[in-house]
């Protein structure tokens, strides 16, 4: 049974059409990258998914339940959590704050304004657990916004995976980072997607191949194909739109 | 135990001086200024939750506070008709209530968006109650407003509440009651994501929060907290008029809050004490006392864009490090030419102010009429000005100096 399911879903900007009948299943526990040339609709069909922006047409499901057009923090509180490509963090709460926010819904606080946090012992245990599985617990008390990059990355990361979210989302987790830090953040993402559900896009093949069970490749709004990683380099139609242009360049 | 005291040794203290100041300033003027402050300690806490903790710039505060100023003074009338008997010790609970219903009515549109939107809908409701206070008399009583009487009540413990210090000592422990209460909000699920929506309103919602229900929180406490306020000065003026809840108002608590720092909790209790300190004894002095506020308002937001507050809380790193000695010196070899400008400015300022024909100014006689006065007074802001620029580099090595990284640390 699909966990995530998608049927011809489309979206339009005025008269610009950017997805095109997308239809995709999402299997519990898979590793799905999706690839696909700049421009290709990648981050909008995140969009599309996590309830950023409303869809066009089609229906998406989630647990068997339709989230298209649903506000984004019912679909978060659902089980669904993402990144995002440009760090989105709560700049200036420090590192342990963003993970503890991140952690309120999931433990079950709402919109508490009855409890103290001090005393929240098993909250802030796991806040400190998530910083140390991400490498941040010695910066739990540094302003977020002052971090460096690759930190910023992990804490990013954090934030989405701290809730204990089924099918984690990321879009481009490794971008900008130097070869040695996505090889980090690479291990880190395995490390804390473990056993969970991953779609995630990204740009550098030799992740995608590593990380993904299977691979859509996105072209203008429509997903050409849908395979495992092999298949995928061996399809004449993806290497035409996509791979060979990606190699030559 | 001693853990827990060490914990509210703060709150303890603030509690001490809040009862113990009318003992060391007993003077009439020095109880009503008191008075003022925990009234302003008060409402630009609240303000805060909204700027500085939500990130909500609101040019109509003074409507929570006015509105439940409003009503407190009415509860006062109800008391002294015997339509209802009861302490005034609650009237600032009258206020709260009557801010948070106010609060939550307007809060459940305002809050739709922060930013300009929020703002400008802040001033349009702000100018459509203060018009609207001066329209329906019969509950504010038009421009000469309505009043009480804070004395019909039973008394408590027999005191009336007739001398301004009985309820400056109201006002205090309702302030310390606020105060704690503002506190332990920002220590709370809601009070933290308050923060995460104003930083980043998007990405909370990617977390499970909706940022306009956050929003409306926030928006619902601080109301609530203005009105207590609100009826702090009901009790201790006795009167409230349209002029509570206008947009004067609403700016002086921005300032406020601005001027004493917006990112900490002490920063609007500081400004509220400044401004009214200000407010009060500078306009004993001047004239143009709220020209002063304005050039000190820009100077704030220009060079100390964290307020008073983050201007002490800078000096934590060098503090902690033990190089706070570094920087007296350099503090003060800057700091009395830097204050013998600002003199000779305020010179300056009220000489061309004055209708006087001698003006007399830190024991001097100064005489406007004659080019010689200024000249010498224009020399001398010279002379200080350029002393303050020379001796600017050696505050800022100064300042690397005591900020600089250990050697040993630095491996």
């Amino acid at each position: 049974m699909a966990l995530l399911s998608l049927k011809d879903v489309t979206k339009n900007f005025g008269i610009t059409e950017i997805i095109r009948g997308v239809s995709l299943d999402i299997v519990e526990g898979e590793k799905h990258a999706i690839i696909g040339p700049n421009g290709a609709g990648k981050s909008t069909l995140f969009h599309l998914i996590s309830g950023r922006y409303n869809v066009s047409a089609g229906s998406i499901h989630f647990k068997e339940q339709q989230i298209e057009n649903k506000p984004p923090y019912e679909i978060a509180r659902m089980g669904l959590a993402r990144s995002f490509q440009v760090t989105n963090i709560f700049q200036r709460m420090s590192v342990f704050e963003n993970i503890r926010c991140a952690l309120f819904w999931s433990k079950g606080y709402g919109y508490s304004f009855w409890h103290l946090l001090g005393r929240q012992t098993e909250l802030n245990d796991e806040a400190m657990h998530v910083l140390e599985q991400i490498g941040l617990a010695d910066k739990a008390k540094f302003p977020s916004g002052e971090l460096a990059y690759a930190e910023q990355r992990a804490l990013e990361l954090g934030v989405a995976v701290a809730s204990g979210a089924e099918l984690i989302m990321l879009d481009e987790p490794v971008a900008g980072m130097s070869h040695s830090e996505a090889e980090n953040a690479v291990e880190l993402i395995r490390k804390i997607t473990e056993g969970k559900t991953l779609i995630m896009v990204e740009h550098d093949m030799n992740i995608v191949f590593d990380v993904a069970d299977r691979i859509s490749v996105l072209v203008y709004g429509e997903i050409i194909a849908t395979d495992k990683p092999k298949n995928i380099r061996a399809n004449p139609k993806v290497q035409e739109a996509y791979l060979g242009e990606a190699h030559n360049a | 135990m001693m853990a827990l005291l060490k914990k509210s040794s703060i709150w303890i203290a603030f509690l001490i001086a809040l009862l113990g100041l009318p003992l060391l300033f007993d003077s009439i003027l020095a109880i009503s200024i008191l008075n003022q402050m925990a009234i302003a300690i008060v409402f630009a806490l609240s303000y805060n939750m909204l700027l500085g903790q939500g990130g909500m710039l609101s040019f109509g505060h003074a409507v929570y506070f006015g509105l439940g100023g409003f009503l407190s003074v009415h509860a006062l009338m109800l008391i002294e008709y015997e339509t209802m008997v009861f302490s005034i010790l609650w009237i600032p609970l009258i206020g709260g209530l009557f801010g948070l219903l106010a609060g939550i009515f307007i809060g459940s549109f305002s809050t739709r968006k922060a930013g300009t939107v929020f703002a400008m809908i802040s001033l349009g409701i702000g100018e459509l109650i203060a018009a609207s206070s001066l329209i329906f008399s019969s509950f504010f009583g038009g421009e000469a407003g309505i009043s009480g009487d804070r004395t019909f009540g039973p008394t408590f413990f027999g005191f009336d509440f007739a001398q301004n210090i009985e309820i400056y000592y109201v006002a205090a422990v309702w302030a310390f009651i606020a105060t704690l209460f503002m506190w332990l909000f920002t220590q709370t699920p809601a009070g933290r994501m308050a923060n995460a929506v104003r930083d980043n309103p998007e990405r909370a919602e990617f977390i499970g929060y909706s940022s306009r229900k956050v929003r409306f929180i926030s928006f619902c406490a601080s109301g609530m907290f203005a009105g207590i306020a609100g009826g702090l000065f009901a009790l201790n003026y006795e009167f409230i008029t349209e002029e509570n809840l206008n947009a004067a108002t609403s700016g002086r608590v921005l300032l406020m809050a601005y001027i004493g720092g917006l990112g900490y909790f002490i920063g609007p209790i500081i400004g509220a004490v400044v401004l009214t300190l200000m407010n009060s004894l500078l306009s004993n002095y001047s004239e143009l006392w709220m020209l002063y506020l304005g050039i000190m308002f820009l100077l704030t937001v220009m060079f100390l864009p964290r307020g008073f507050a983050g201007f002490i809380m800078m000096h934590q790193l060098a503090w902690v490090r033990g190089n706070m000695k570094m920087l007296i010196k350099p503090y003060i070899i800057t700091g009395i030419p830097a204050l013998l400008f600002a003199l000779c400015a305020i010179a300056l300022i009220e000489m061309s102010h004055t209708e006087d024909e001698v003006f007399h100014y830190l024991g001097f006689a100064l005489n406007p009429a004659s080019p010689v006065t200024w000249i010498v007074i224009l020399a001398i802001a010279g002379g200080a000005f350029y002393a303050v620029k020379r001796s600017f580099n050696q505050l800022n090595d100064a300042w690397e100096t005591a900020n600089a990284i250990p050697k040993e640390e630095e491996s």
